[in-house]
């Protein structure tokens, strides 16, 4: 059984005086997410993102398509006990404090009120707003905001968590709090659906990440595979490199450049970056890594939708 | 259990709001009047009911005293329904767009609960809310009347309830052009111009719209939208009779309930349709 599963969905918005304005949110989208994970989806602005979260929340509903959450199909009522949001862009009722926002939203979600005190308390601590409980929230930052979005999400201790730009206004201390609070949540076996601009960042907690366009699906993988830079690969070498092996091994690989140490060897296969290996072992140069050479997730990111928009 | 959290959500929103406390500031300068003010005077030829310390009704006997302070009641109730529909509906126009705006709507709608529990929990919480203010005014004013004239009228604390239902079959429209608006300004102004322009009309159609023509069809869609719409003037009318202890038709109510009923069920249902 996924967490989350797609099948097909599409969501056209019709706007105008008439409603005759088509605009494609999402296009034929079909997506598993396996339980435990943390999975990253990733768009420019209007790319579908937040369509997606708000169709699996029946915030919105598919022009066509299914999905289900826990393997009970939507839209379901039910199945969202078992589910946290953080809103991208959420508004907490103003004259209340961070304390009340909490046992409100969390009675809402479900949480039985016998747990709810100490589940407060918990969660303030947990997203570090102990000290600022009795303050109401409009008095809070868009940091502290978040904080206290995220300890919302988490109030009905849902098994899936969708995070719509969760680091968005939190500075750099704040936003590695947060990631190490997901990498705990998937310890525990959450799943965690993440919305986010910041890459960097979901390079780093992220299992697998799928990218949107324009409302289509455009790849899915784990961030290894999204940042795998073709066969290039790095050998590390002590000294220098003879010029004679230079020349045989350009002689066979689609590319090779020297840089200090370090060699980078555009191979077609691995069979030829073994060849590269046994031609620089038989000339005694010591091989001190092979490592193959990446992108970041950034560059893999604005390479694809730079690729799509040429096509 | 989650639409009673709602409610007191709601009122929770409401008395963080200044609108209705101008509501209760009035209702307690008008108790404080009332309380300086009214009074009752045994003479040798019966009670007088005093205003000021003036006689203000000529000597009559108990019976006679319970009729007029019933009046007095019912005069101060109608001067309360008013200020119920100014204040009441301005101070809780609000409370449907606020909640369907984004970024509330996101947060309401990702808990488990039906869209039509979030709006019956905010419609209840509203209705709470007037309630409140109601039976302060009331009660106050019972409490008042009763220690001073000695009359303890037990049809004007009822009246509480009946105004109160009268707000919620109003706020029921209110209510229904928030969800279609999502915009307070226009829930109000779509309350009030209800109130203004089709109840009171269709209410005394008889003396007003009906002279417009004399068709049968023309008289009959009238009585139609009459019967169809909640009726506001007849049952606040019904009110003031019942405190000052006449008969009132309940008719009226229970037309008022099955439309207000459907108004609403039409409300959640465009809810229910609506992507946010």
């Amino acid at each position: 059984m996924f967490a989350i599963e797609a099948e097909g969905l599409s969501k056209v918005y019709r706007n105008g005086i008439f409603r005759r304005q088509e605009v494609a949110a999402l296009t034929d989208f079909s997506i598993q997410v396996a339980p435990g994970q943390i999975f990253s989806l990733l768009g420019p602005n209007g790319a579908g993102k937040t369509t997606f979260i708000k169709m699996l929340l029946s915030l919105a509903s598919p022009t066509s398509g299914t999905a289900s959450i826990l393997g009970q199909k939507l839209p379901d009522v039910r199945v969202r006990e078992k589910v946290g949001y953080l809103p991208e862009n959420h508004r907490y009722p103003g004259y209340l404090t961070g304390d009340q926002v909490l046992r409100y939203f969390g009675e809402l979600g479900g949480a039985p009120r016998a747990a709810i005190r100490g589940r407060v308390d918990v969660l303030l601590g947990l997203v570090g707003l102990a000290q600022w409980r009795t303050m109401k929230v409009k008095k809070y930052s868009k940091g502290m905001l978040q904080r206290l979005g995220l300890a919302q999400a988490l109030m009905n201790e849902p098994e899936i968590l969708f995070l719509d730009e969760p680091t968005d206004g939190v500075d750099p201390v704040g936003r590695k709090e947060i990631r190490e609070i997901l990498k705990d949540l998937k310890q525990r076996g959450k799943t965690i659906f993440l919305n986010s601009h910041l890459l960097s960042e979901v390079e780093l907690v992220s299992d697998r990440v799928a990218v949107l366009d324009r409302g289509r699906l455009l790849k899915v993988g784990t961030v290894d595979e999204m940042t795998a830079a073709g066969q290039a690969y790095v050998i590390g070498i002590n000294g220098t490199l003879p010029d004679a092996v230079v020349v045989a091994a350009r002689a066979f690989v689609m590319g090779l450049a020297l840089q200090g140490e370090n060699i980078t060897a555009e191979c077609r296969t691995t069979a030829e970056l073994n060849r590269v290996i046994d031609l620089l072992r038989a000339n005694n140069v010591e091989i001190t890594s092979v490592t193959r050479q990446r992108n970041t997730l950034e560059e893999s990111f604005i390479s694809l939708i730079a690729k799509e928009a040429r096509q | 259990m989650k639409i009673i959290t709602l409610v007191r959500g709601t009122i929770r929103e409401l008395a963080a709001k200044a609108t209705l406390y101008v509501l209760a500031g009035i209702s307690t300068l008008i108790l404080i009047a009332a309380l300086l003010a009214v009074g009752a005077n045994s003479t040798p030829d019966g009670m007088t009911i005093t205003f000021f310390g003036n006689q203000a009704s000529p000597p009559v006997t108990n019976e006679t005293l319970e009729d007029l302070a019933g009046k007095l009641e019912a005069g101060f109730a109608s001067g309360l329904f008013l200020g119920i529909v100014v204040f009441g509906v301005f101070g809780t126009a609000g409370v449907i767009p606020d909640a369907l705006e984004k970024g509330t709507v996101d947060l309401y709608l990702s808990k488990p609960i039906a869209r039509w529990q979030l709006l019956l929990g905010k419609y209840l919480g509203s209705v709470s809310v007037i309630f409140l203010n109601i039976i302060y005014f009331i009660g106050g004013l019972w409490i008042i009347v009763g220690l001073k004239v000695g009359v303890w009228n037990g049809r004007f604390l009822l009246s509480a309830l009946l105004l109160t239902y009268v707000f919620a079959s109003l706020y029921s429209v209110v209510t229904f052009f928030g969800v279609l608006s999502r915009n307070m300004a226009i829930a109000i102004i779509a309350g009030i111009l209800y109130l203004i322009l089709v109840a009171g009309p269709l209410d005394s159609r008889q003396t007003g719209l009906y002279l417009i023509s004399e068709s049968g069809i023309y008289r009959g869609i009238l009585d139609g939208l009459f019967y169809t719409f909640p009726q506001i003037p007849a049952m606040q009318s019904g009110a003031m009779h019942i405190i000052a202890g006449e008969r009132a038709e309940a008719a009226p109510y229970i037309q008022s309930f099955l439309s207000s009923g459907c108004i609403l069920a039409l409300s959640a249902w465009i809810l229910r349709r609506r992507d946010f």
